[in-house]
């Protein structure tokens, strides 16, 4: 650890005072769901969350909130949910991280006493009945930097997440059969997810027969849209020994935000903000990524889980491609990966998607798709285009006992 | 081929350019060439940049097929320009099997029809 701990971003300890865990989880109905704003999942997850933890929302004394592409998950929140005399309040955003991120300032606010119990929530609800999936996410006005790009025919994320992978395909040799071993595997764990969207068994004949969306990318490489809120409830392990509910520890969190700059030798799509975030929240934990034993990765695209299982250091940098069509993925696979069927599968609720499945692992509440050894569990977040990443490390253990 | 934009206060100098046929990189007092968006030196942070144009050759530094609604494929590429700054945008004239990683490409400027802005775009060098 003492590399890793020389270096500036690596947090090096626990903060000093109580240690956080995530004593509640709250999933509402997700996908096709219409009849709810994206303020109205959010607080009803925020309702589920705090009652699986055995609490009421009188004793919530933090909100944090993130909100999706179509807003309207805010501030007042707090006023929808009657909260009053709150110590942390805030909207946050970074994208696809903002779900750990969350539970990282959520646990800096325990660890210091500024807040008891904080419950942290995403929701969005881009879908509307009769308009197509695509639409959800369609581009908005064509004006400026933005505009340009749009102009030249680079109009959405998928554009840019599909020019990041062929990059690392023409740099490392990584193949089309690879990306689609990532598909396939989630597929078969969703299958065994009675939340999940898609359950139906894929075969790689049927991910190459997808329709391309933008090449390397077929449209069983990009993730789902979905409707929905999830939450989740922060307190000090101390409180969370007398809940209802067994506490998940947060033994260990990084950050990272490359700040790129698009000029020669960037090494956009070969290297993401996981190769810093990742080492950084397992030092924190005194562990390294042999003690893993299920991992969570945010998986808006296939690719973005071949990356961060590079960066994280599962394998060599460039091997990721071999690495996961290699009998890794799926439930009978080497590591436990993406184990409720992840974003491309289940439901797309950013960053919340693999915390709640984490959440789940951690607790031993999976079902059929329960990983027998689930006491480190490691989770990631990605927004932008690679641009801004967030990890946890979590346990059912208390820290020192993992 | 290229769609409609419009410009704002942040992109009127650079449409100015490409009204010209011109894309705008920046430069800082030290000589170093930033993306034509960048408002300090991608280099060494410095906030006072000049426009300066680029030669206009470049090389593939990576690409993508997008299908469209209307069933016809665009090259999308990412071109390391010669003076070292990328521009994302898409090649014209070719079909996306002839656009490979590596390959030489020349600046070209595309206007939607309607009184859109000029929109720099790519086309392969013959090698
Ligand atoms: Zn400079």
């Amino acid at each position: 650890m003492g590399e890793a701990a020389a270096d500036p971003l690596t947090p090096r300890t626990m903060p000093r005072g109580r240690t956080p865990a995530i004593v509640g989880l709250g999933m509402t109905e997700m996908g096709k769901v219409y009849d709810r704003t994206a303020a109205e999942f959010a607080a009803d997850a925020v309702r589920l969350a705090v009652a699986d933890a055995g609490l009421s929302l009188e004793d919530v004394d933090g909100l944090l909130t993130s909100a999706g592409v179509g807003g309207g998950v805010g501030l007042g929140l707090a006023r929808d949910l009657g909260l009053r005399d709150l110590a942390v309040l805030s909207e946050m955003q970074s994208y696809g991280s903002t779900a750990g991120q969350m539970v990282q300032y959520a646990s800096l606010a325990v660890a210091s006493g500024m807040a008891g119990t904080i419950a942290c929530v995403f929701a969005d609800a881009p879908l509307r009945q009769g308009t197509s999936t695509g639409a959800a996410y369609g581009s908005r006005g064509a004006v400026g930097w933005r505009g340009v790009l749009g102009a030249s025919g680079i109009a959405d994320t998928t554009s840019m997440y599909a020019l990041a992978a062929r990059r690392h395909m023409d740099t490392y040799g990584t193949t089309q059969d690879q990306l689609g071993h990532i598909a396939v595997g989630q597929r078969a764990w969703a299958g065994m997810n009675p939340r999940a969207q898609f359950r139906d068994p894929l075969t790689l004949e049927q991910y190459h027969a997808s329709r391309w969306i933008t090449e390397p990318f077929h449209l069983l490489d990009c993730c789902l849209v979905s409707n929905g809120g999830i939450a989740v409830v922060v307190t000090s392990a101390e409180r969370a020994g007398s809940l209802a509910r067994p506490p998940v520890h947060v033994h260990g969190w990084g950050q990272a935000h490359p700040g790129r700059s698009l000029l020669r030798h960037e090494n956009f799509g070969l290297v993401s903000g996981a190769a810093r975030s990742g080492p950084a929240a397992l030092a924190m934990a005194g562990l390294s990524v042999s003690d893993v034993d299920v991992v969570e990765l945010y998986d808006c695209y296939t690719f973005t889980v071949l990356i961060t299982l590079e960066d994280y250091g599962f394998c060599p940098k460039g091997e990721g491609g071999r690495f996961v069509a290699d009998g890794t993925l799926g439930p009978d696979g080497k590591l436990k990966v993406n184990t409720g069927g992840g974003q491309l599968s289940s439901y797309y609720l950013w960053g919340m998607t693999p915390l709640s499945e984490a959440v789940l692992q951690a607790r031993g509440e999976a079902g059929e798709r329960q990983v027998a050894d689930h006491d480190v569990v490691l989770v990631s977040g990605n927004g932008g285009v690679l641009d801004h990443h967030s990890t946890l490390v979590l346990s059912p253990h208390a820290p020192g006992r993992a | 081929m290229v769609g409609k934009v419009a410009r704002d206060a942040a992109t009127a100098e650079f449409f100015d350019g490409t009204a010209r046929g011109e894309l705008l990189l920046r430069r800082c007092h030290d000589g170093h060439l930033s993306s034509p968006y960048a408002t300090a030196c991608e280099t060494c942070a410095a906030a006072d940049l000049t426009a300066t144009p680029a030669k206009g050759g470049g090389t593939v530094v990576s690409h993508a097929a997008a299908h469209r609604r209307d069933g016809t494929t665009l090259p999308l590429v990412i071109v390391e320009l010669d003076e070292g700054p990328w521009w994302w945008s898409c090649v014209v004239g070719a079909e996306p099997h002839e656009v490979t990683t590596g390959a030489r490409v020349r600046l070209h400027h595309e206007r939607a029809d309607g009184g859109s802005e000029a929109v720099p775009v790519f086309r392969l060098v013959a090698a």
